[in-house]
């Protein structure tokens, strides 16, 4: 009798001292920017610059704004994916790709606004349209 | 009478055969042929360009710390397509409730409720075979602080040989206890094609 209760007590011992199941992935190696090479032979990223906008009553939304340099005219999809601190997707209002055109020599500025003050990080992902 | 029939059928058979195959189309990765009518890409970029912008301005943000409430009021539909504006101003809806700022009530609308149950729910007050402890009690319904407006417009040009349609979604953000515009958004959407394409 005290032989089996000594091996539940060890057993019980050694579960509660088990690791806990990892819920934090180590494979993340995020980049924050993805260009396609499709569309790199037509235009460049040239600045790519995020802020936290302050808003009233407290908080802050990141807000992300990017600039492309167009060596030739070209159609252009761009979309923001955005995070929260434990990297999960956070939705934003639609799910496409947003076009633009860009002219040979013309700069573009675009900005995004993540759609939650827990947006801790995002991915700009530019490709060209189909 | 026979190879009739059968000429029929393979004619048919054959018909079939041409026709495209129905498939599913992913929101999030349509590279499709853009229509010269509006399409639920035309209502998202308009949402999110409305979205980003009322959040990124601040005005949404309750001054008195929790969250604004919001009344979507009369968007009018001034294009020669039937749009349900249910379509936009949904997105926007979802978008601004799970940006944690706003929260839209059902309770009140121009014409009527737009979920007449908050009043119908109030009636059981009357009724002794509910248990009056679960009836909604008076005075717990809250008041919008914002309404939500607009208007979708459409213009047809004819360019060369093109036609240009042009729609531009126009919103505004009405503070309910100033009466004022705290926000407005204009987006417009432009689109050249074949002029014999039909845009209603």
């Amino acid at each position: 009798m005290k032989t089996l209760l000594l091996a539940s007590l060890l057993v019980l011992g050694l579960a509660g001292c088990a690791t806990p199941p990892e819920t934090r992935s180590s494979l993340v190696d995020r980049p924050e920017l993805k260009v396609d090479p499709d569309i790199i032979y037509a235009a460049d990223v040239t600045e790519l610059f995020q802020a936290r906008v302050e808003q009233p009553g407290g908080g802050s939304l990141l807000q992300v704004q990017f600039a492309v340099e167009a060596r030739s005219d070209a159609d252009m999809a761009w979309k923001v994916t955005w995070f929260d601190a434990s990297g999960m997707v956070v939705k934003g209002v639609g799910e496409g790709y947003r076009t633009a055109t860009l002219l040979t020599g013309q700069t573009r500025y675009f900005t995004a606004t993540a759609p939650h003050e827990r947006v801790a990080s995002f991915q700009l992902h530019l490709r060209e349209p189909r | 009478m026979l190879i009739r029939a059968v000429a029929i059928s393979i004619s048919l058979a054959v018909l079939a055969g041409c026709a495209a195959p129905t498939r599913y189309i992913d929101p999030a990765a349509d590279d499709g042929p853009v229509a010269m009518t509006m399409d639920y890409r035309d209502f998202e970029k308009a949402a999110t360009a409305a979205v980003e912008d009322m959040l990124a301005s601040g005005a949404v943000n309750n001054p008195d710390g929790g969250r604004s409430i919001m009344v979507v009021s009369r968007i009018t539909n001034d294009t020669m397509q039937r749009i349900d504006t249910d379509q936009l101003t949904k997105k926007i809806r979802v978008s601004l409730l799970r940006s944690g700022k706003v929260v839209t009530t059902t309770a009140v609308g121009l014409n009527r409720a737009e979920d007449e149950m908050t009043q119908k729910a109030r009636e059981l007050r009357e009724s002794d075979e509910f248990d009056q402890s679960g009836v909604q009690k008076k005075g717990t319904l809250q008041a919008p602080d914002l309404s939500l407006s607009g208007k979708i417009l459409q213009r047809n040009h004819k360019v060369g040989k093109e036609q240009q349609v042009e729609y531009y979604v126009q919103l505004s953000l009405t503070d309910l206890a100033s009466g004022l515009a705290i926000w407005e958004g204009e987006t417009p959407i432009i689109k050249r094609g074949s002029d014999k394409t039909v845009t209603w």
